[in-house]
């Protein structure tokens, strides 16, 4: 799971904001608030991709970020991709 | 959470954007909430301002654009204009009269994936839906239902505008939306165009207002999307107003551009700026009204137990009644639910099988 990365799920919307990130979903026009401040962002499109960076500097923060991705995960906003570098 | 968070931290763009993108319509609604703004199309954004904008909204990451009228289908373009918004990621919902929707017309729709369709249906019946929306609406809405339902349209809704005319019908439009095989989309009555005019003959009562919140706790799958009662299922367990978006969440551009903090609040003094002649990113970031609508705060609902909801519901109706925005929603259904036995005898709804 460390190694995990993410990348928003196609007919998922998603852009950061100051408290997060902001999550939209074209299959049911729900919004989805992730308070985490800047431990997560969103990367620019490539290829139509955006991916989800991680920038923990805690274990504690990792942790946080863990369960985060995981329900967001389970929600079919993002998805894994596969182990990150 | 996402109340709070709205009310305290200032997203960098909408989340949707309510477009009245013409103010042709071909019909005349005794209750219409665009009456201020219907007219000839000669001061309509042009096609190449409209793709401009639709620029500009992705540039933003706004999510969805509610596009209305006027009757959007009036415009030659509005297909082409859909395709725009789709190409750039943008999902759309349309309100609609639904008259214009021929099998031609929904054969181009049924391919737009990212697109959500509310057609307007103010009755259960031919006689109340017609004397508010005009003869023979009726039986045409329904046809166009009828048709976006054989052509397995995804995301298709019947939008009430609830009002005193048709409180009486609410269950039976219920029942009549699961016979056509989409959802059902209460909206709240606002005093904006006709409705200013109509406000005292259509506005619903205290009793009905709690009659109908109690209706809709018991139909969690009827649509509520604005600052009407609340949206979710789980906030229905406790019912009452939402929070309202406007210079939040959403704001809405005119036919010629201009640009207010919501759908509902056309008055002059509301003007942020417009989006022919401006930037839509600086009006959201720094129009002096916008900021009068994110540091409204209505103290005297402060110590309700709901205010970390609501905040006070609607400023728009506050403003047409009390002519002041932070003032408490007239309309709050909590003021009504201290008197249950006598809402419930007063205001009761039938539900046809």
């Amino acid at each position: 799971m460390d190694n995990s990365s993410y990348h928003v799920h196609p007919l998922v919307r998603g852009r950061n904001e100051s408290f997060g990130l902001l999550f939209y979903n074209t299959r049911d026009t729900l919004l989805t608030f992730v308070r985490c401040g800047d431990l997560l962002r969103i990367g620019p499109a490539a290829g139509g991709i955006c991916t989800v960076e991680v920038h923990c500097r805690k274990e504690a923060e990792r942790a946080r970020v863990r369960r985060a991705l995981r329900g967001l995960a389970q929600k079919g906003l993002i998805v894994e991709t596969g182990a990150s570098v | 959470m996402r109340q709070e968070l709205l009310y305290r931290t200032r997203l960098k763009a909408p989340v949707n954007v309510t477009w009245e993108v013409t103010g042709q319509c071909n019909l005349h609604c005794r209750h219409c909430l665009s009456a201020d703004i219907t007219g000839p199309p000669e001061g309509d954004l042009g096609f190449d301002e409209c793709r401009a904008l639709l620029d500009a909204l992705k540039q933003m990451e706004v999510f969805q654009v509610n596009f209305g009228g006027g009757e959007p289908f009036m415009r030659e373009d509005f297909l082409d204009l859909l395709r725009c918004a789709h190409e750039r990621g943008i999902t759309t919902c349309v309100s609609t009269n639904g008259t214009l929707l021929t099998d031609a017309v929904v054969r181009k729709l049924r391919e737009m994936d990212l697109l959500y369709l509310q057609v307007s249906l103010d009755g259960a019946t031919a006689h109340t839906n017609d004397l508010m929306r005009g003869p023979g609406t009726h039986g045409r809405v329904l046809e166009a239902v009828k048709l976006l339902h054989r052509h397995r349209m995804a995301h298709v809704s019947i939008n009430t505008v609830v009002t005193k005319a048709n409180f009486h019908e609410i269950g039976s439009l219920y029942a009549l939306g699961k016979g056509l095989g989409t959802k059902t989309r209460f909206s709240r009555f606002r005093p904006s165009g006709n409705g200013k005019k109509a406000w005292d003959e259509l506005r619903l009562d205290g009793p009905q207002l709690a009659e109908l919140s109690r209706f809709l706790s018991g139909h969690p799958d009827i649509v509520t999307g604005d600052s009407f009662f609340s949206i979710t299922a789980f906030d229905r367990r406790d019912l009452g107003l939402n929070m309202c978006g406007a210079a939040r969440m959403t704001c809405a551009v005119l036919p010629d551009g201009c640009v207010y903090p919501c759908a509902f609040l056309h008055d002059g003094r509301f003007l942020a700026g417009n989006a022919r002649t401006g930037s839509l990113q600086a009006i959201w970031d720094s129009a002096p009204v916008f900021e009068l609508l994110r540091n409204t705060r209505v103290d005297a609902c402060a110590s309700c137990r709901r205010f970390s909801l609501c905040h006070g519901g609607c400023p728009a109706v506050a403003y047409f009644l009390t002519e002041a925005l932070d003032r408490p929603d007239p309309e709050c259904v909590a003021s009504f639910r201290t008197a249950p036995q006598k809402a419930c005898a007063a205001g009761r709804v039938h539900q046809s099988q």
